[in-house]
């Protein structure tokens, strides 16, 4: 990703909105009795398009906004987030993958990361209390809801980063080599 | 074939984040209510309250229209549940009529006050949620309403006719819930008519099932049986609500051979996954607070 205002710009506005959206807007929607989580989608997104450095840096920043702003234990969504972040980034920068289908699998495991490690954070932080079969459930829903949405919410991060990153995957898959135009004319186009 | 210099910087940014991160839990977790994160907190949520109470009004037909889908497949269930409910409740309306103009003679025979109801002396100030948690581990709301309203923390809130949370943090215009499904939440309750006392706690993950602990064995508590707050703590965790808010109905009576107390689930009143709008409870809580102190 190539750093300019125009890249801090749009972070940060992917940053807020992502956070303002997910615990004002879609936290109210249920459907099959879950809820979409759009922080882990995003963070996933960035992360797979725009490599490591910025998949950490996103994560930290939306786990630390969504702190703060519905009082949640400062730091532990940051820390979480931070580590998919960067895991997810790594996975793209070490694969560099090209498959339009990517997003769906990347999601279901960002997703699944997120919620993992929330979970392990919270228990290990202060938890005393009950703990319902329920929650996982909840948990399980919220996984194959992102599922479905991963590929619209991937194809809207990338649209937005595009500009600012230094290379896209998908790019390479579309190019096709120019074809061949000279010698003997039955072997146009072999590459021979 | 790879450069170091990447390598390095890629490993000190993350290094640099997740100490970050693990410092701010540790000051977090290390400073009382009024430190420096907290404050920052408190900041960051009145300054986001503007923004997030006009995306909570552009998302809200979307949300009525998941909720009504969901409410058309559960409407013909609910409906021979609450035709079962009414008729249990004439049948208590009776007893009660019956009880409470006994209970207004004999008060006024031995010269006692009128007794009154959760909302006596306070007001109850109408609130819309503006945002709320999106993992099941911490159960905070964020609501449109703050000092400047008159909201005070500790103030209870209340969520169709049943205990929602109380306020544990507030701003100039918005303030944050704590609900009773979270974690860290116990109230002092009694279970009526029976009258015996326990902790309610959460059942985290599951909303619509919480405990009622240290219920002494012999206590005869029968499902369908209202809990309500008992308006006293017995130990410093437990939450101070004003007395006689209703908190749910006994569901389910676990007796146990191994302990002395048994297990009573309840489900709340209050639909605390789906509440849009809630009413705080002021006045009582510093009145409370006075009489403590004194």
């Amino acid at each position: 990703m190539i750093l300019t205002a125009g890249t801090v710009v749009r972070i940060f506005l992917i940053v807020i909105l992502t956070v303002v959206i997910q615990v004002s807007g879609m936290q109210g929607i249920t459907l099959l009795g879950g809820t979409i989580d759009l922080i882990p989608l995003v963070v996933g997104a960035v992360a797979l398009w725009g490599g490591s450095i910025a998949g950490a840096t996103v994560g930290f920043s939306c786990g630390l906004l969504l702190d703060l702003t519905v009082g949640q234990d400062v730091g532990a969504s940051s820390l979480v987030l931070t580590a998919v972040g960067y895991f997810v980034g790594r996975y793209g920068e070490v694969n560099e993958p090209a498959n339009a289908l990517l997003p769906v699998p990347v999601g279901a495991a960002t997703t699944a990361a997120y919620l993992i490690g929330t979970t392990v954070v919270s228990l290990m932080l202060s938890f005393d209390a009950s703990l319902s079969i329920l929650a996982f459930r909840d948990m399980f829903l919220t996984v194959l809801l992102n599922t479905i949405v991963a590929l619209p919410v991937f194809a809207l991060i990338r649209r937005i980063i595009r500009p600012v990153l230094t290379r896209d995957p998908l790019d390479r898959r579309r190019k096709r080599a120019a074809p061949i135009e000279s010698g003997p004319i039955g072997l146009r186009g072999l590459g021979i | 074939m790879y450069d170091k210099k990447v390598v390095r910087r890629r490993r000190a940014v993350l290094g640099v984040l997740v100490a970050l991160s693990l410092g701010l839990l540790t000051v977090y977790f290390g400073e009382n209510g009024g430190g420096f994160l907290h404050s920052v907190q408190s900041g960051t949520s009145s300054a986001f309250s503007p923004l997030e109470n006009g995306v909570s009004v552009v998302f809200k037909p979307v949300s009525n229209l998941t909720h009504w889908t969901g409410d058309v497949f559960h409407a013909n269930k609910e409906n021979k549940q609450l035709k079962k409910q009414v008729q249990q409740l004439r049948a208590q309306l009776a007893q009660s009529q019956t009880a409470q103009r006994d209970a207004a003679q004999l008060r006024s025979l031995a010269g006692l006050p009128r007794a009154s109801n959760f909302a006596a002396g306070g007001k109850l100030i109408t609130a819309r949620v503006i945002s709320r948690s999106p993992t099941v581990w911490y159960s905070n709301v964020i609501i449109n309403v703050g000092s400047g309203d008159g909201v005070h923390i500790d103030d209870p809130v209340i969520a169709a006719g049943g205990l929602a949370g109380k306020i544990t943090s507030v701003g100039g215009g918005q303030a944050e819930v704590t609900l009773i499904t979270d974690q860290s939440s116990n109230v002092s309750a009694e279970v009526m008519p029976d009258g015996s006392n326990g902790i309610v706690r959460p059942e985290v993950g599951n909303p619509n099932d919480m405990l009622l602990d240290y219920i002494q064995e012999g206590a005869k508590i029968a499902k369908g049986d209202s809990v309500v707050t008992s308006g006293f703590t017995s130990s410093k965790l437990d939450s101070l609500f004003p007395r006689d808010i209703p908190i749910g109905k006994v569901t389910k009576v676990e007796p146990s051979e191994l302990e002395q107390y048994q297990r009573v689930h309840i489900q709340p009143y209050a639909d605390l996954r789906r509440m849009d709008y809630v009413q705080v409870l002021t006045g009582n809580a510093e009145q409370q607070r006075a009489q403590v102190i004194k």
